[in-house]
């Protein structure tokens, strides 16, 4: 990691070109894996991310499972050669139990259990190369695997990460972002009727700037919403089993 | 499970589905219905899986599990002998149960069988009856919301397929579809991949017939 902290906006522009309310360019390709029930690759900016959905199955251990609904599981995974820096082995840390546990919560209030008792349904989120915001791109991910999955859900959960830098209020960080900005705050929400499902944040926001962020966060969700609803599409409507779909940024 | 994939070779001017398409979280309905994939929130009702939504209003999911039903014949294959009765895996969330005092024959590990679905609870636990061992053929697993499509309107799709290859195909409810060696099985498979994968696109028995003719013309591969 560069020692210096980097000038994170030049000229009103970010160091990648971006004005403040852009994303990074997001392609989603649903239906990836043969194996899984539901699958779905997201590379959005230098981020890849795998997402596969297996069950409703059985459920092991036998004891976890409950009468009334299916229990939902999630594993988020960094690979060992997703970043610049050395991430040593891939299993469970401190930092992917967290986010396993907030992305399973979030999509434990979207999905209809109640049609699967005594079963589990599991979730896997691979980062495969990461470039910060990873975790919201694995939800976004994760979302298309489930409805590729034909599980019963009330809403294609999206997410995105808003925050500060150098003073400023922008939406979807890249690493250096994240790294030397003031604030980052990642936001899952259910686009149909704006219910946060996830919200965390580091640093600090005045009043001002998080009423400003979550406005841009809920403008930036719906672009990422209607990639995922195009992807989903594109698998049973393009000449090619898999669909990609890049967003336009005005640059 | 595998996955349909859209086979390349169909016209795209055929294909009107594209605004039909509905996601989960998408409006139905302004006024609360019962529907199957749907679900009713604030006197509004929302599709919850992936679906094409017909015109007179229901959703026929593209994707999914298979849920067990009362009296639904399926192909299955057993997993596990215990002493009284058999575990089966039916393609489902969980292995269905088959007593050994509902069948006169006597099943092993890995025996195919085509079965009747006597019970489901309220846990979605599983009972079969009136099974018997499907001998000397091949089992593959299609998509469980795709075999509607398959048997087609009266068997007209899948007694098509039996009739061009001469094969005895068995289909169960749950997915998986048993064919006999006898015949040309490996086109009849073949097709069925084909109707699997076109399931949601109009036109599909003009298709099929067409391949099936062009493929008794040539000669067979086996």
């Amino acid at each position: 990691m560069a020692k210096e902290k980097p000038q994170l906006i030049i000229d009103g522009k970010r160091a990648d070109g971006r004005s403040m309310e852009d994303l990074r360019p997001i392609k989603i390709t649903a239906h990836v894996l043969n194996e899984a029930q539901g699958s779905a690759l997201v590379e959005w900016g230098n981020n890849k991310i795998l997402a596969g959905v297996y069950g409703p199955r059985e459920c092991i251990p036998r004891h976890d499972a409950s009468p009334y609904r299916a229990v939902v599981r999630c594993r988020y995974t960094m690979a060992p050669f997703c970043s610049l820096e050395e991430h040593g082995r891939s299993g469970p840390n401190r930092r992917s139990h967290e986010l396993s546990k907030v992305i399973r919560e979030a999509f434990e209030n979207v999905i209809i259990s109640e049609a699967y008792p005594r079963t589990q349904i599991d979730i896997y989120m691979e980062v495969l190369q990461s470039d910060g915001g990873t975790r919201c791109a694995a939800i976004t991910a994760a979302a298309v695997a489930l409805a590729d999955a034909g599980i019963p859900m009330k809403d294609l959960v999206c997410a995105v990460a808003v925050g500060k830098i150098d003073g400023q209020v922008a939406v979807d960080f890249s690493k250096d972002e994240d790294n030397y900005g003031e604030s980052d705050m990642p936001i899952a929400i259910a686009p149909r009727n704006g219910d946060v499902l996830l919200f965390q944040m580091d640093g600090n926001l005045t009043r001002e700037e998080l009423s400003n962020a979550l406005e841009m966060a809920y403008r930036a969700c719906a672009k990422v919403s209607a990639l995922q609803a195009a992807a989903l599409k594109a698998v049973y409507d393009g000449p090619k089993p898999q669909a990609s779909l890049v967003l336009g940024n005005k640059q | 499970m595998s996955k349909p994939k859209v086979c390349e070779s169909y016209d795209r001017r055929s294909f009107k589905m594209k605004n039909n398409i509905v996601l989960p979280g998408q409006m139905v309905a302004d006024r609360p219905v019962r529907l199957p994939y749907c679900y009713v929130e604030k006197n509004k009702t929302y599709a919850s899986v992936l679906s094409l939504l017909s015109e007179d209003g229901r959703l026929v999911p593209l994707c999914g599990p298979y849920e067990p039903m009362l009296d639904d014949y399926v192909v299955a294959y057993v997993q596990e002998v215990r002493f009284s009765g058999y575990n089966i895996n039916i393609n489902g969330a969980a292995n269905a149960y088959l007593s050994g005092r509902e069948t006169a024959q006597k099943l092993q590990l890995g025996d195919v069988i085509y079965a009747r679905i006597n019970s489901v609870d309220e846990v979605k636990s599983v009972e079969l009856t009136d099974a018997r061992i499907l001998r000397g053929g091949k089992l593959i697993e299609t998509d469980a919301v795709k075999i509607p499509r398959i048997i087609g309107k009266k068997n007209s799709m899948i007694g098509m397929i039996s009739t061009a290859t001469g094969c005895e195909i068995y289909v169960g409810r749950n997915g998986y579809i048993w064919v006999s060696e006898k015949g040309n099985a490996k086109l009849a498979i073949e097709t069925i991949k084909m109707v699997e994968a076109q399931a949601h696109i109009s036109g599909l028995t003009d298709r099929i017939k067409a391949h099936l003719d062009s493929q008794k013309t040539a000669p067979a591969a086996n």
